[in-house]
């Protein structure tokens, strides 16, 4: 429940960011997703089971699933790159980083 | 074996071209001459000269799954045309040697080479792949050589191009069908399959596929229309190409599935009428031509009409017609095309109203045009007299009604006929009449000599026919399983074809003299009787409908296309609401009490972070969520994602404070409807993702997977920290795949604040002056204190990454968090970049890690398998393994992508990344920067 309830907050959040106007809102927003993307990824390894995945540590049977997190992993990386490239792109039209046109 | 041997030197002649041409210059023509001859030679010995039926094969595994080998075979048809694409090729290249100036011209060169080596692909090729293959490399090559030379003929090239491309596909959409059913790729095992030999649909549908392919290659009516602008390409290139090999593909593989469709009366009755269409519009029009190369294309057009009627009336007589007119051809219209580049060089022109009496200042360029024209006009002693009779007695035994023989016939003549008075049009155009410049003088020797062969070869093998009788027998029965009744020879005493070349030769020479009528009937205006205007339509069709297409999501703004995915996302999330699909209940709670302590802090920041005005506000609060989102992690028990993630928010925030300055401080202001709209679309998503989410999280116990990975990462790496075995042992491929994205983000970063950096330079230095205040003092000692630490830890955490929360990515973070402070503490005004270094850290990060892959290549086990071992070092038991090289690469991409990000947002506009003075904006200007 909590999983859920933290995905939709950060998924409403990042929505409504990438939809306004201005790159770096729009790259505001996609972090937010990602992080949503990353809860998500994490809670479909079940969030049962939390002990970190250290083999010899803990309970065995408590431990956390290793592979969503190996995922995730990656997954924090990418979100970077990708912030960094649109931060890049916010810069790349001068002093402004607006997406439209004035109405 | 010995059959790949002239593909493989060819290869090599292409590649060397660029090295002799250093040294011999436009005098290489002269080497690929004497090559392609030799290479001839050797094809030629290799087919024994007696007893029918002999091949020679070769065969080179190459898809053995699918069956599809690089299959070569040598009979008498592949090698009748053979000898001709090297014979005119070794005659074209050395005519280059002369026709280009002195100059650069390797390109074409090398391009004519590997034409030259994917004509012979096509015509030894005894697999339809390969076919195939060769067949569209004739294409390219030929869209290359118009499109190349000069910068009108783009135009001219891509028709050509598309036309016969389009008919490859037919035609390999044929080949395909005939391989599928006849369950083999090679092609003289479906040759051999009767199945084909009826007019089921199946075989009409396949003939018809190769009969298109065919017409667009060779030009057949209404494809015809790129040959003629196909004459954009140089003259050599015309000659070689759009006359004696690559328009003869058709014709080859026309030639080629004989044996299965000529008795299909779709084959007969089709080819027929197309080709006698083609031949006789195509005489009709090369006869109002006054450019002596448009001319001749028309007249290639028409003559390749001949040869598709000889296919479709398919008798071994016939064919053995085609196969020695298609030689004929190839001689005297290369002769013809070479002399026609010759006159232009000369003289300056190709017009016949501007051309006259050449004769007496060219006495030996009239004398070959004349030859190679008589073989043309059919005159003897020429082949192309043999070969124009060979036809006419071959529609003798036309299958199907009566009339039909005479009615082709009479058409035949006619075309005949046009053809003898184009023929003498050419002649006297050039050669007769009044001499207009009279300064000209001939060419050298060297120039004359390649046309000067080719017409004497015409000569020669007209009146020696008699020797070909051998190869051309053989070529009938290669293509029609019999033995064809023709006997060649020059004089065949006399004969109703002897009279039909009597009415052909009255009824030229008076079409010739009634000069100015038929003229005055042929420049009447008509209607264009050919698929260009349908071409162009359907082109310009395609292009406006890609254009509306992607005009639907080519929006200058994001905001306008973004709610299309979104939307769609929150319909299928609403399909499942109205029909909610059963769930089992949790096995055990998913819920821990703590855990609404971060998502109530959640709620707070997100909420912030979407509402605030200010940028920096807005950036902070995002930088807060992030690390809310790390003590989310740490409670899920994910102990080493919490510290990425805690890092790279540290390194967003400093970037993305970087990239702010010079921002407006506020963001832009929206309508209270589109703050309104666009909250509505947020929430809804945000409960979509919430449901879809609650729907799924912890319906079942662990995954067989994670218990794998639980158990297997001791034993099987040595390791202990599951997460990062699975990282760069268990998944390393897929981390590879990540970090290569890293790379190209970095790279792409660097590039795009590159073109910035000319465009932006002044404007910005001017606002940051005034922004950004020169107090890094503290960040300085801070830096000067945190730095060794950061570096020591940074190593620490790679090395440990096996065991314990760490690893290359962790610790690249802690590295890079400590070019940051480094690139922070410096006062702005005097801040130099860092040293350029993240070009060869990406570089650097993604070799370690792929040669990491490769050398477990080297030892023989799979890509990217570490391998392990044990040291004992100072009485301790260290386990190692090779993924921690592995790790090292990703240590260093992730350190170059965070160096990437620095340098180039952190220096945006700052003058000192270009080394001038900052205190001289004026001097600064965008050109400086340029150089810089």
């Amino acid at each position: 429940m909590s999983a859920a309830v933290a995905v939709g907050i950060l998924v409403a959040g990042g929505v409504f960011l990438i939809l306004q106007r201005g790159l770096v809102r729009i790259a505001l927003g996609f972090i937010l997703l990602g992080h949503a993307a990353n809860v998500v990824l994490l809670a479909s390894g079940g969030m049962s089971t939390r002990e970190p995945p250290l083999v010899g540590d803990g309970v065995p049977a408590d431990t956390a699933d290793p592979l969503p997190q190996a995922f995730v992993l990656t997954a924090i990386v990418i979100t970077f790159g990708i912030t960094v490239y649109l931060f890049a792109l916010a810069r790349a039209e001068g002093d402004d980083d607006d997406t439209e046109a004035d109405p | 074996m010995l059959l790949f041997a002239p593909l493989i030197a060819l290869a090599v002649f292409a590649l060397l071209v660029p090295v002799t041409y250093r040294r011999f210059g436009r005098d290489t023509g002269w080497l690929l001459a004497a090559g392609f001859t030799v290479l001839a030679v050797v094809l030629a010995l290799q087919l024994p000269a007696s007893g029918d039926g002999e091949v020679v094969t070769a065969s080179w595994s190459w898809m053995p799954s699918i069956d599809v080998a690089l299959r070569l075979r040598l009979d008498a048809l592949a090698l009748l045309f053979s000898l001709i694409v090297l014979g005119v090729g070794a005659l074209v290249m050395a005519y280059c040697a002369r026709y280009f100036s002195r100059g650069r011209h390797v390109w074409l060169y090398t391009l004519m080479t590997v034409f030259a080596l994917a004509m012979l692909l096509l015509v030894l090729a005894d697999d339809v792949i390969v076919l195939f293959i060769g067949w569209e490399l004739t294409t390219l090559c030929s869209f290359f050589l118009i499109g190349g030379v000069r910068s009108g003929a783009a135009g001219p090239a891509l028709r050509a191009l598309l036309v016969t491309a389009s008919g490859g596909l037919a035609l390999f959409a044929g080949l395909i069908l005939l391989s599928v059913h006849s369950g083999t790729t090679r092609l003289s095992a479906i040759l051999d399959d009767e199945a084909w030999k009826s007019d089921s649909p199946l075989a009409t549908t396949a003939a018809a596929l190769v009969i298109v392919g065919a017409m667009a290659k060779s030009a057949q009516l209404p494809l015809h229309f790129w040959l003629p602008g196909a004459m954009a390409a140089s003259t050599p290139v015309s000659a070689y190409l759009h006359a004696a090999s690559m328009v003869k593909g058709g014709i080859y593989v026309l030639m080629r599935f004989s044996p299965l469709f000529a008795e299909n009366p779709l084959w007969t009755w089709g080819l027929i009428t197309v080709g006698l269409a083609t031949a006789l519009f195509g005489a009709l029009l090369a006869l109002e031509q006054h450019d002596l190369k448009a001319l001749l294309a028309y007249s290639t057009m028409s003559q390749l009409g001949f040869l598709v009627a000889m296919i479709g009336v398919g008798t071994p007589e016939a064919l053995a017609a085609a196969a020695l007119h298609t030689l004929a051809h190839a001689l005297f219209k290369a002769t013809l095309f070479m002399l026609v580049g010759i006159i232009d060089r000369q003289a300056g022109s190709r017009d016949i109203r501007e051309l006259g009496g050449l004769r007496r200042v060219m006495p030996v360029t009239a004398t070959l045009t004349a030859l190679a024209g008589m073989s043309l006009a059919g005159l003897p002693p020429m082949i192309g007299f043999v070969s124009k009779e060979t036809m006419f007695a071959a529609f003798h035994d036309l299958p199907g009604p009566a009339w039909a023989g005479p009615v082709a016939l009479a058409l035949t003549v006619a075309a005949a006929s046009l053809t003898f008075a184009y023929g003498l049009r050419i002649f006297t155009g050039a050669f007769i009449g009044p001499t207009v410049q009279r300064r000209l003088h001939e060419p050298s020797l060297l120039f004359l000599a390649p046309a000067a062969v080719a017409a004497a070869g015409g000569l020669a093998l007209g009146v020696g026919v008699h020797t070909l009788n051998p190869l051309i027998r053989r070529v009938a029965v290669d293509t029609r399983e019999q033995f064809a009744a023709v006997d060649l020879h020059l004089w065949h005493g006399w004969t109703p074809e002897l009279a039909l070349s009597a009415v052909t030769f009255a009824a030229g020479t008076a079409l010739f003299l009634a000069r100015d009528p038929v003229d005055r009937f042929l420049q009447r205006p008509r209607r264009r009787l050919d698929g260009e205007a349908a071409f162009t339509a359907c082109y310009d069709a395609t292009m406006r409908a890609g254009a509306r297409l992607g005009s639907l999501t080519q929006r200058s703004s994001p905001a306008a296309h973004l709610p299309v995915p979104i939307l769609a996302l929150a319909a299928i999330a609403a399909a499942y609401a109205l029909h909610p699909i059963a769930v089992p209940a949790p096995p055990r709670p998913t819920t821990f009490g703590v855990d609404w302590v971060p998502v109530t802090v959640l709620a707070v920041t997100v909420a912030g972070a979407a509402t605030r005005r200010s940028r920096l506000g807005a950036v902070i609060l995002v930088g807060l969520t992030g690390f809310v989102i790390g003590l989310w992690f740490l409670l899920a028990g994910a102990p080493d994602l919490a510290i990425t993630q805690v890092l790279f928010e540290v390194i967003t925030v400093v970037v993305a404070v970087l990239v702010l300055r010079g921002l407006p401080r506020r963001f832009h202001s929206a309508s209270r409807r589109r703050t309104a709209v666009t909250a509505g679309i947020a929430v809804g998503a945000g409960i979509a993702a919430a449901a879809a989410t609650f729907a799924f999280t912890g319906r079942r116990e662990r995954s067989p997977v994670a218990d794998y990975l639980l158990h297997e990462t001791g034993p099987q790496t040595g390791g202990s920290n599951v997460v990062n075995t699975i990282l760069v042992e268990f998944r390393a491929l897929d981390t590879l795949g990540e970090i290569a994205v890293l790379v190209a983000a970095g790279l792409g970063t660097a590039a795009i604040m590159d073109l910035v950096a000319v465009r932006g330079a002044e404007r910005t230095a001017a606002s940051e002056q005034a922004e950004v205040p020169d107090s890094a003092l503290i960040v300085d000692v801070v830096r000067r204190a945190l730095t060794p630490v950061l570096v020591v830890l940074s190593v620490y955490l790679l090395l440990r990454g096996h065991h314990e929360p760490g690893g290359g990515f962790t610790a690249g973070l802690v590295g890079g968090c400590g070019l940051a402070l480094v690139h922070l503490s410096r006062p702005a005004a005097s801040r130099t970049p860092l040293p350029p270094i993240q070009t060869p850290l990406l570089a650097a990060g993604l070799l370690v890690a792929t040669g990491t892959g490769l050398a477990a290549l080297a030892a023989a086990e799979p890509f990217l398998r570490p391998a392990h071992g044990h040291v004992d070092l100072a009485g301790a038991h260290v386990s190692l393994s090779s993924s921690l090289v592995f790790d090292l690469g990703v240590y260093l991409v992730v350190l170059g992508m965070v160096a990437a990000a620095l340098n180039r947002l952190g220096h945006y506009g700052v003058e000192a990344a270009s080394g001038a003075p900052r205190d001289a904006p004026e001097r600064a200007g965008a050109g400086e920067r340029g150089d810089a």
